[in-house]
């Protein structure tokens, strides 16, 4: 079973390179995907204030712009500082790996963590009632309709698809019986995919009409009135050769 | 900005971060980035230095965070190679792939078939992903550790998580984690099961050996490994082994090394063994496990409460006795060696069981003889003891011969439900006759004494009665034991009119004489007001009793409807 396994790179593991791990408010992550350029979104300060580390973050300018669904101008702009509150990685070790389509690596253990919070502004809570009242809408809403529906349901004298189907039948026309030899090899070549047919899937593939084909049926196979496969045809037992190839078939007939 | 106050800026930052940073911002800033990004702020009591913060827009790398409790102590960096891949074993719970796909046993449109029944009521079956699967993790190959990942949900729901890493150039990148798995660390080690802890845990007072836990679960695997011996070469590898070992205490490293390679359900067997072995060079008996048969399965399987009447009727099965008394003598000489303490009583509770088939009687008379004596236990083990037995007579026939097969290891309070189980299965036809004793209820008496009042009765077992007995003489001994010590009831007399001691209403003539005079009623009548739950006698000896009374009365004859009434004039 370790075979199926595939191995971890261990290389940057090795260097002991340590990582974050932040957590970052929703909005703030899709300002981030609408970064352009090589990513850029915003600067890390990480002070030292009255004895304490300090790390904030601050958005660039372009990205506090938000959009908001609807009508609404974006009036509204997300805000820009991010003070960073520092956590202990303390209960949990936690290392990072990442997958590609083909590999898995070993990045790196989490030394710090990190919570993202906005710094409370009005502009802070204007988003924020933006993003309630948005959240509030139900999803399924009545309206009211200025006219009746009328195009649906009209009377017609022939549906187009019953017309497509009278049409497809008076082409096909009745059935007619082949030649026995070619409806066998219909059949042989039928039941080497499947063991077990429904009459009508026969009829369907073969062509034939139904009296007929049982009539051959009833030479070759045989039918199954109970069990798992109920009322399904199968060849008979001196005609199966379900691990052999075609070879045989053709011997058995006939 | 010169150069010296960029070196200046240097050292002021390198101070700083050498006090409580992280060890990758002492790294780079000891390296060369103090050039590139730093741009240092206006004020000297705050000095911060300033990252530029990228978010990579190639994202073809999934970030994802491997969580392990600090308990487990690990740490990425001893490790020396891993592999990982996803724990697939949940695929067939999801696939339905029981028909073959084209071919032989196949039906033409089968699949369609089924899809559209499955929409049709509204089935809907959650597909297998292969993203949520947990993974497996393989630390230092073979002999490192295993642990088993499962994802978490709810991580991206509501904020997301980042990776910042630091570049070579300062700046930092920000990776959005994509999943987050909780690695626990596999056990290597043999484990109970959750049933089999729960039993455990109920004996915790009474076993002293905690070894013998273990191995007994190896035994009973081994004996069910026997028993798919014809099918399986996995049994046939544990019947080799074992002849191999037969009584020898070796330590076979190398074999379960092999053992696990091949397959990793044999290798929890190579491991079972290698313990096994080393267990063995604490205890003892070996060749036990050759007759423990698969008793425990089917006992534990027909484990259920039943009510009074359950088994009215039940057909008696006496044929169990030659077994039993076959696997007395080979089992007698094993129980002999081994520990002390445990043993010694386990011994004796062995050998109840061996010679279960007529004893039913003896042993509840004894218990009964022993609560009167005074002991108390709890009344529990008592009441599921008599549950099962009437439980268990359902179970299975063929139970009373597997369990005969008692090991002296098998936990002396599985004795109590087991001897009820297996007495059950032997077919007796004591059904709603649990009344009689009051004594029951008052709780059964501690495991060693009763063991050791079984024991005194094993003299008596071998020769006594032969399961042949009429269920009423059966019940009838069981009955006067507790009465004899208690004198709580008449004594009974052994005569097809027995009275039992504590019912509502007494197959007596009188009481015939008296429905008979009221108005003619059929046979069938009678019997419905001499109900066997109230009389406390079986349905046969309600219809013997009823027949002598019948024969005795000789009442008249009448034919009212097509039936037979039986009517008295006096």
């Amino acid at each position: 079973m370790s075979d199926k396994g595939q191995d971890v790179d261990l290389t940057r593991a090795k260097q002991n390179t340590g990582v974050w791990l932040v957590k970052v408010p929703k909005y703030l992550s899709q300002q981030w995907e609408k970064a352009s350029g090589r990513g850029e979104v915003g600067k890390l300060k990480i002070g030292k204030a009255q004895g304490k580390t300090a790390v904030s973050f601050s958005l660039n300018e372009e990205l506090t712009v938000v959009q908001c669904s609807g009508e609404k101008v974006s009036s509204v702009r997300s805000p820009r500082e991010h003070p960073f509150t520092i956590q202990t990685v303390g209960g949990q070790s936690l290392a990072v790996f990442t997958e590609t389509s083909d590999k898995l690596a070993l990045e790196g253990m989490v030394v710090q963590r990190a919570e993202c919070r906005p710094a409370v502004s009005e502009s802070y809570m204007k988003l924020k009632k933006l993003q309630i009242e948005e959240s509030t809408k139900p999803l399924r809403f009545s309206q009211k309709l200025e006219k009746a529906v009328t195009t649906n349901y009209k009377p017609v004298s022939n549906h187009s698809h019953n017309v497509e189907y009278e049409k497809r039948k008076k082409e096909e026309g009745k059935r007619a019986r082949a030649d026995k030899q070619k409806v066998l090899e219909m059949l042989f070549s039928a039941f080497e995919k499947h063991q077990y047919y429904n009459i009508r899937d026969l009829v369907d593939i073969t062509k034939q009409p139904v009296i007929y084909l049982k009539e051959i049926l009833r030479e070759i196979g045989v039918y199954n009135s109970r069990g798992p496969h109920k009322s399904t045809w199968e060849l008979k037992p001196e005609y199966r050769h379900y691990e052999e190839g075609q070879e045989d078939e053709e011997e058995k007939m006939e | 900005m010169s150069a010296l106050q960029e070196q200046r800026k240097c050292s002021v930052v390198r101070m700083q971060c050498a006090c409580s940073y992280s060890c990758m911002f002492s790294q780079v800033i000891n390296g060369t980035s103090c050039s590139a990004v730093m741009t240092s702020l206006g004020s000297s009591s705050s000095s911060a230095t300033e990252y530029v913060v990228r978010v990579p827009k190639n994202t073809s790398k999934k970030y994802n965070i491997m969580a392990f409790n600090a308990g487990d102590k690990v740490s990425c960096s001893t490790w020396t190679q891993a592999r990982m891949e996803r724990d697939m074993s949940n695929r067939r719970i999801y696939g339905e792939e029981e028909t073959p796909d084209g071919a032989a046993g196949s039906e033409f449109g089968k699949k369609q078939r089924e899809e559209a029944r499955r929409k049709k009521y509204g089935i809907v079956t959650k597909e297998f992903k292969v993203e949520d699967q947990p993974w497996i993790l393989k630390v230092n190959g073979k002999a490192g550790r295993r642990f088993k990942g499962l994802k978490k949900g709810g991580v991206t729901e509501n904020a997301s998580y980042y990776i910042f890493t630091q570049c070579a150039d300062g700046a930092f990148e920000a990776f959005p984690v994509h999943s987050w798995y909780n690695f626990t660390p596999q056990a290597k080690h043999r484990t109970l099961t959750a049933e089999e802890a729960e039993e455990e845990w109920g004996r915790r007072n009474k076993v002293v050996n905690h070894f013998s836990i273990m191995l007994q679960r190896r035994l009973r695997q081994q004996e069910q490994g026997e028993e798919e011996e014809e099918e399986g070469e996995k049994g046939g590898k544990k019947k080799k082994k074992k002849g191999g070992r037969g009584g020898d205490l070796r330590i076979h490293d190398l074999e379960d090394d092999l053992e696990m390679s091949s397959d990793e359900s044999d290798g929890s067997n190579g491991d079972d063994d290698e313990a096994k072995s080393k267990a063995k060079q604490d205890k003892g008996p070996k060749g036990k496990g050759k007759k423990k048969k698969k008793k425990k399965g089917s006992d534990l399987e027909g484990f259920e409460d039943s009510d009074d009447g359950d088994f009215e009727g039940l057909e008696v099965d006496y044929m169990s006795d030659e077994s039993s008394s076959e696997e007395e003598e080979p089992e007698k000489p094993k129980p002999s060696k081994g520990e002390d303490v445990p043993k010694g009583i386990d011994e004796m509770s062995e050998s109840e069981e061996e010679s279960e088939e007529e004893n039913k009687n003896e042993e509840d008379g004894k218990e009964e003889e022993e609560e009167e004596d005074g002991k108390k236990t709890p009344v529990q083990v008592e009441k599921k003891k008599k549950k099962d037995s009437s439980g268990e007579s359902d179970s299975s026939e063929d139970s009373d011969i597997e369990g005969e097969a008692a090991s002296a290891l098998f936990m002396k309070k599985r004795t109590p439900p087991k001897r009820g189980g297996v007495r059950g299965s032997a077919g007796s036809s004591r059904t709603g006759s649990r009344p009689g004793t009051p004594s029951i209820d008052s709780a059964a008496t501690s495991n060693t004494l009763r063991a050791a009042a079984n024991k005194l009765e094993q003299g008596k077992r071998q020769t006594t009665v032969p399961s042949s007995e009429t269920p009423a003489t059966k019940r009838l001994k069981m009955e006067p034991s507790p009465q004899s010590s208690s004198g709580k009831s008449t004594p009974q007399p052994v005569s097809g009119k027995s009275t039992p001691s504590s019912s509502d209403v007494l197959l007596t003539e009188d009481a015939v004489r008296r429905y008979l005079i009221r108005k003619p009623m059929t046979t069938k009548d009678l019997l419905k007001k001499f109900q066997t739950k109230r009389t406390g006698l079986s349905s046969e000896q309600t219809v013997n009793v009823l027949a002598q009374i019948l024969k005795r009365l000789n009442p008249e004859r009448k034919n009212i409807n097509d039936k037979m009434h039986f009517y008295l004039t006096e």
